[in-house]
């Protein structure tokens, strides 16, 4: 929406938040805008947002949020039907844009797994993968976080607004840490910290807390987790698949560097013998 | 009158997508003949798996993960889990920790409470379809609640890092405490913030519920001296009474034949409801003092046990005495020697029910021989409200079928919100299958 | 030993009592100012407020290396016994985050103005020898170019500075081979060397002087002075055996293809840790904080470093896209290209980008691998504490005693858009009015910024200069700038500038001119083009190669076909490619010259265009004779401020923005072909 453009569109533009397989923290960061929500409530026209108002629309939208990933062939129709209706479509999330904690399941046996949970896994229906929005539409930005940070979000709205590109840097949780002066957790005390490979949006969180980072904003680009690996402080050969088996696990590199140590813990790959992980 | 022979009338009632609810539900409500013959709340949300999921994982990785089961009572997920760990490890933590994880609880009911009242359930009672049109009319109330609100999250900031999915929580205690004077920053805001609760007391008790009166069966904690979160027996209003790592001795989950929802009951087959109106029902004695003024003056104890519609008022109340308790914290606080104390992980198991803003949430772990997590059990309160609700609906059915199809249904979808369902939370789904009564 | 003697020192050299510290810290609080030194915190010894001399590290010491830094217990009294944490005082006189700016939109149109920086006053105190020197590096840098850096140098003026002698470096201090400790020798207002029992004190400043004397310390006894020399020049002996520098500038500008730099990159995580603990480094972008309509935006100043995926980037890709790039133009930069740029290397020696690298890299190794630096033996040193050696760094304690005040960075002018001419499908030309003397009075090549509020800034080139105004061609390649092509007659917009060198009008005189355009290359071609045909009788023959992808690319067509017929000059145009409506040449604008006749020993070249383009004429122009010293490009690079402060646009040691951004072959070099620099 360039100036112009907003001279001769008076029309607010009509916004949805929608929700597949997550936890509803990152909607639940739009409502968090305390102080913003009023008046963007006021400079956009929100006409579905399942959570927060009854009013219901099913397209079309010119801002479309969307939360969680996609894990059953209904959710994945839905996805095609809102993408169709939509001009800008937002994925906001670890679960939208990485698939989520929930894609550890993507190493393991679908049937097997349902099978640990219910008692009768065939009348569960759902995909044998959690898969992030982008594997099946073209996304036209993305939050990233666990939640996702309230900044950002507002910064991609006024964006919105503006017609600017969104200020969402790609850089690591290193670079904030500095500029906020959180003494690094890696240098000072050795522990193990994504950070380096993590790209920033949390304005350097955890370290800042004085633990190392668990990558929920998920890899920045370029990463060197190689040389993390090889470098950094902190990672025993026997932790490695758990530390990057996190929140943004099903992305790269994060994903490889799992598949190279051997999987997420506790995984269940079909072949594997069935043992005590089986049901009880 | 003529004597004719007719067919059974049938009616029914669905919402496909319940809003302002968290999560992705459903409504189906059959009528025939006057009797109601099916009355579903379906929840379709797509399985996630957490307790799956935390296989294999140490105790502290378990904290991070399990908080994401949701994201409006993440810290309730939080200690349960810990506590539960703490439990199997035989670990005691500083008094001083102890007070902060319930001023951590105290930051999550109020802005869970804060969000419900006024966005997600006061907006039936006012006619309007959401806060935000609310605001079109009364502005001064909505953003009087989004005060109220963002003090709940400041608190949990205070003390977790980030008000959604915090990180400070560790087994022994916590990776970081705010200093003294942090503390005492945040105070003037929730001295305003326990008058935006007094008020909203005032607010809700005004608002005219539904009819609808039960003797339903109560579930919550009760400690001695606390308010329950962290801590207490599990009691009922028919006179259960057992420790918090007990839960399994007195409920089960089963999986109902039609849905993947595992639906909780007591071992005789009985439904029971957990959240704020049990709580104040069963541990009405351990209210902050101005609570339980706010309390009295309403007059509508009684009404809150038996109608589940004013359980905005218990809302209300619960909000004073969070931001009450979270203010005595404050002023009591003094940073712990060590945020957290150190532990060797092994083998056991360690089960604990907490108080999550909408009732009791309990965990059990099992860990294998080098401490990781080898078994999880995840009860929501949710799920374990699930068979009162369906009960409740049925109940409450017969006094609204005379109205317009469209009013019944917005009353039905009304009752459900005033449980304060959190769908997400249910780690075990419910994909419901509609079926037609010919 | 003879009684040292500091050439800085003002009056006497006096004696502070360990315990009475807190009297100059009183001291200093009654001036009003604010006190910023070391503290512990969370397991490091950093920078923030104290209250009193209690709140010092007392008894701490700091141990570092490759990646690595703890604290260490003395249990003694001292309290500046440690060496360097991760913040130096950058973190207050060129802050991570600081407002420069605010843009607004009002009905009488757009309005920029500098946020007034009026930083209260400030003291820091345990400012280390090598911080002493990094502070006079970023005056350099930032105050004594033809822009200035305004917060920065409020700042400046507005703090005190204590400085403290080292008496324990650890392992990754290397300020002796920079030439620039342990000993204090200048930029200071008071200097103090930490004994046992008290401080030996030194000022080196009016203010300084009216400090100590105010508290009326007794003169320090000659066994004190004696034992600070041993302090110091235990400090630089402990740091080993110095490295021999010299070979680093030669040594890295003659090394760009060397494999240590594919070899450090793999270790390199490109984390950004090193480049925001540096002292000295600059780089910065600018971060928009508007509010919900864009009405109002107040622009920061921010933190940001050439490891960063975009700091390189422009719409058509990154000039470095490899970790190996970035590496190299780091400590290229760093201690080579510096001493091109500022006269001085840009590394004061802190050791802090090898101890809070997370994988330890240690640019002392990489030096020795890639430039040849090494140690080398030395005399025996005569301990010359307190006396300034031969070459001091170039400091200044307050600004207010540099010379002659530099002009301002400028804020910007609000012009008006006359109207607008769409030249292609993305393509627009602003006819724009303004009286601005300084924007009239530009020359052909160069550019300004142009800014509407709650937008990054983009460099446009000027197009074309008249007596009211200015033209600007702008492709709408992103948001920025398209919303400055989607602006209408009667509106209002920003410009910086005029920015930039432009091109050498006075070289066409007396020589033939030829001059290549591809695509939008045309558009800060045309003032050129305007100057040629004014001057046409000073000038020979003038030949003019036109290439754009398709015909529909084409700018300024009709007065191109005015050309074409005017005949004053030779006018050949060709596309890429083209539909049957196309009646003209078709192939790559070379093509149109590459088998020409003419002689070019008296031509001079103007060229513009994407860099392959500009790359492939030049050399078919230097087979027609034309000589690289009268080659003139102009290059595009990711410019953010546009007058040299960023460190955004770097090629080599060239600033592109202010050097540039136009260049002779000659002088580029090398630079102009290679990748990833």
């Amino acid at each position: 929406m360039s100036p112009s453009s907003r001279r001769t569109a008076p029309r607010r533009p009509r916004v949805g938040v929608v929700k597949f397989a997550s936890c509803d923290g990152c909607q639940l960061t739009v409502l968090d805008l305390e102080d913003d929500l009023l008046a963007i409530a006021e400079r956009f026209d929100i006409v579905e947002f399942p959570e927060a108002t009854s009013r219901r629309s099913s397209g079309p939208f010119d801002v479309l949020l969307v939360e969680g990933s996609i894990s059953t062939d209904e959710q994945l129709e839905e996805l095609l039907r809102l993408r169709r209706e939509t001009t800008t479509l937002v994925t906001i999330g670890a679960c939208a844009t990485a698939g989520g904690i929930q894609a550890i399941r993507n190493w393991s046996d679908h049937g097997r797994w349902a099978a640990t949970v219910y008692p009768r896994p065939e009348l569960v229906d759902s995909l044998a993968f959690a898969t992030p929005v982008a594997d099946h539409v073209v996304v036209d930005a993305e939050l990233r976080g666990c939640p996702i940070d309230p900044r950002q979000l507002l910064e991609l709205l006024t964006a919105l607004v503006v017609g600017r590109r969104p200020q969402l840097p790609d850089e690591s949780v290193c670079a904030e840490c500095k500029r906020r002066g959180a003494t690094c957790v890696v240098v000072a005390s050795g522990i193990a910290c994504l950070g380096p490979v993590t790209r920033t949006g949390c304005g350097a969180l955890c370290p800042a807390y004085g633990r190392g980072c668990y990558g929920c904003f998920g890899p920045r680009g370029d990463a060197n987790v190689t040389g993390l690996l090889a470098g950094a402080p902190g990672f025993d050969d026997a932790d490695v698949a758990a530390r990057f088996a996190g929140f943004t696990v099903w992305a790269e590199p994060f994903r490889s560097v799992v598949d190279a140590h051997g999987g997420p813990p506790g995984a269940m790959p079909a072949s594997a013998p069935r043992g005590s992980e089986d049901p009880r | 009158m003529t004597t004719t022979t007719r067919r059974p009338k049938t009616r029914t009632f669905e919402v496909a997508g319940l809003t302002r609810v968290e999560g992705e539900g459903s409504l189906r409500l059959v009528v025939k003949d006057g009797e109601v013959v099916e009355a579903h709340l379906g929840i379709f949300e797509a399985p996630r798996y957490f307790e799956r999921l935390v296989r294999g994982r140490a105790p502290d990785e378990v904290l991070d993960i399990v908080a994401r089961i949701c994201g409006i009572c993440p810290v309730a997920y939080q200690m349960s889990a810990v506590h539960a760990f703490e439990a199997a490890a035989g670990i005691e933590v500083d008094p001083a920790v102890r007070a902060l994880r319930r001023l951590l609880y105290c930051g999550e009911w109020i802005e869970s409470h804060a969000l419900h009242v006024y966005f997600l359930h006061a907006p039936d009672f006012l006619g309007y379809a959401s806060a935000i049109e609310l605001a079109r009319d009364h502005r001064v109330l909505v953003e009087r609640a989004l005060r109220l609100k963002k003090a709940g999250n400041h608190l949990v900031s205070l003390v977790g890092g980030r008000p959604i999915h915090p990180v400070t929580v560790r087994v022994g205690g916590f990776y970081h405490v705010p200093s003294r004077s942090e503390m005492t920053a945040v105070r003037a805001e929730l001295t305003a913030a326990l008058d935006l609760a007094l008020e909203t007391v005032a607010v809700v008790e005004g608002l005219e519920p539904p009819t609808f009166d039960r003797e339903p069966r109560l579930v919550s904690l009760r400690h001695p001296t606390e308010y329950p979160m962290n801590d207490g027996r599990i009691v009922s209003t028919d006179g259960l009474d057992l420790s918090p790592t007990d839960w399994e001795d007195a409920f089960r989950e089963d999986q109902v034949g039609w849905s993947n929802a595992l639906q909780a009951r007591t071992h005789a087959g009985e439904v029971y409801l957990l959240g704020p109106s049990s709580r104040i029902t069963l541990a009405a004695g351990q209210l902050h003092p101005r609570a339980a003024e706010a309390l009295a003056r309403t007059g509508l104890a009684e009404e809150i046990r038996r109608n589940p519609f004013r359980s905005i008022v218990a809302r209300a109340i619960e909000l004073v005495h969070a931001t009450a308790e979270a203010l005595d914290i404050i002023d009591d606080y003094r940073p712990p020697e060590r945020p957290s104390v150190a532990w060797t992980s092994g083998p056991g198991v360690g089960a604990w029910a907490t108080e999550a803003p909408r009732g009791l949430l309990f965990h059990c772990y099992e860990l294998d021989e080098v401490g990781r997590v080898a078994t999880a059990r995840i009860v929501p309160p949710t799920s374990q409200n699930q068979a009162a609700i369906e009960a409740d609906l049925s109940d409450f059915a017969p006094s609204v079928l005379h109205l317009p199809r469209d009013e019944a249904t917005h009353r039905f979808e009304q009752l459900i919100r005033s449980y304060d369902p959190c769908i997400s939370c249910a780690t075990h789904f419910l994909d419901l299958r509609v079926e037609t009564r010919a | 030993m003879t009684q040292p003697v500091s050439p800085v020192a003002q009056g006497p050299i006096r004696w502070l009592p360990l315990d009475d510290l807190d009297r100059l810290l009183d001291a200093l609080r009654a001036d009003g100012r604010t006190i910023v030194g070391p503290v512990v915190s969370d397991d490091a010894i950093v920078l923030d407020e104290i209250a009193s001399a209690g709140d010092l590290p007392a008894g701490r010491g700091a141990e570092a290396g490759p990646g690595r830094y703890r604290l260490t217990d003395r249990g003694d009294a001292k309290r500046f016994d440690h060496a360097v944490g991760p913040m130096s005082p950058k973190r207050w006189t060129f802050p991570p985050r600081a407002p420069i700016r605010v843009a607004r939109r009002t009905g009488a149109g757009v309005r920029f103005a500098s946020a007034d920086a009026r930083p209260a006053p400030l003291a820091l105190i345990g400012v280390r020898a090598c911080e002493l020197a990094a502070l006079g590096i970023q005056d350099h840098v930032l105050l004594d170019g033809q822009a200035i850096d305004g917060d920065y140098r409020a700042r400046r003026a507005a703090t005190f500075v204590v400085a403290v002698e080292c008496a324990t470096p650890t392992s990754t201090c290397f300020c002796t081979s920079m030439g620039t400790g342990p000993e204090v020798r200048s930029g200071f207002d008071v200097a103090l060397t930490e004994l046992d029992e008290g401080y030996v004190v030194r000022t080196g400043s009016p203010a300084g002087s009216a400090l100590i004397d105010s508290l009326d310390l007794p003169v320090a006894d000659p066994s004190a002075l004696d034992a600070a020399a041993v302090v110091v020049a235990g400090a630089r002996a402990a740091m080993g055996t110095p490295l021999d520098m010299t070979n680093a500038h030669a040594g890295l500008a003659a090394a760009p293809e060397h494999p240590g730099w594919a070899a450090v990159a793999e270790r390199c995580l490109g984390c950004t840790n090193c480049t925001l603990v540096c002292p000295t480094c600059f780089c910065t972008s600018v971060v928009q904080k508007s509010d919900l309509d864009g009405t109002t935006s107040t622009e920061e100043r921010t933190w940001d470093s050439c490891f960063t995926d975009g700091f390189a980037k422009v719409a058509g890709g990154s000039f470095r896209p490899h970790g190996t790039d970035r590496y190299r133009q780091w400590l290229t930069h760093k201690f080579s290209s510096w001493w091109d740029q500022f006269g001085s290397s840009g590394c004061v020696g802190c050791g802090r980008c090898i101890a809070w690298c997370p994988v330890g890299i240690d640019v002392r190794e990489e030096l020795a691998v890639i430039a040849g630096v090494g140690p080398v033996p030395m005399p025996q040193l005569r301990t010359i504490a307190l006396a300034a050696p031969a070459s001091a760094p170039a400091t200044a304690s307050a600004p207010a005693t540099a010379s002659a005040p530099a002009p301002a960075l400028g804020g910007y002018v609000t012009v008006h858009v006359d109207g607008m001419t769409r030249e292609t499908a993305d393509t627009v030309t602003l006819h724009l009015r303004t009286t601005d003397r300084r924007l009239l009075g530009g020359r052909p090549g160069q550019f300004v910024m142009a800014a509407l509020p709650a937008f990054s800034a983009a460099p446009i080139s000027i197009s074309r200069f008249r007596r009211d105004g200015l033209d600007l061609t702008i492709r709408a390649a992103g948001p920025a700038t398209r919303a400055l092509t989607g602006l209408e007659r009667g509106e209002t917009l920003g410009l910086r500038g005029p920015l930039g060198r432009g091109w050498p009008v006075e070289e066409m005189t007396g020589r033939d001119v030829v001059i290549v355009a591809g695509g939008i290359g045309l558009a800060p071609l045309r003032p050129l083009i305007d100057i040629c045909l004014a001057a046409r009788d000073t000038i020979g023959t003038v030949r003019l190669y036109l290439g754009t992808r398709t015909p529909a690319d084409r700018l300024f067509v009709s007065e191109v076909g005015a050309l074409v017929a005017g005949g004053q000059m030779d006018v050949r145009e060709t596309v890429d490619r083209a539909g049957p409506d196309w009646l003209g040449r078709v192939g790559i604008v070379t093509q149109l010259f590459d088998r020409a006749t003419w002689d070019g020993r008296n031509a001079v070249a103007f060229i513009c265009g994407p860099e392959r383009m500009m790359q492939a004429t030049s050399e078919v122009l230097f087979g027609r004779g034309i000589d690289l010293d009268r080659t003139w490009v102009t290059l595009e690079r990711n410019m953010s401020c546009g007058v040299g402060l960023c460190g955004h646009c770097q090629l080599g040691r060239f600033f592109v923005c202010k050097d540039g951004p136009v260049f002779s072959l000659a002088e580029l070099g090398p630079a102009f072909t290679m990748e990833g620099l």
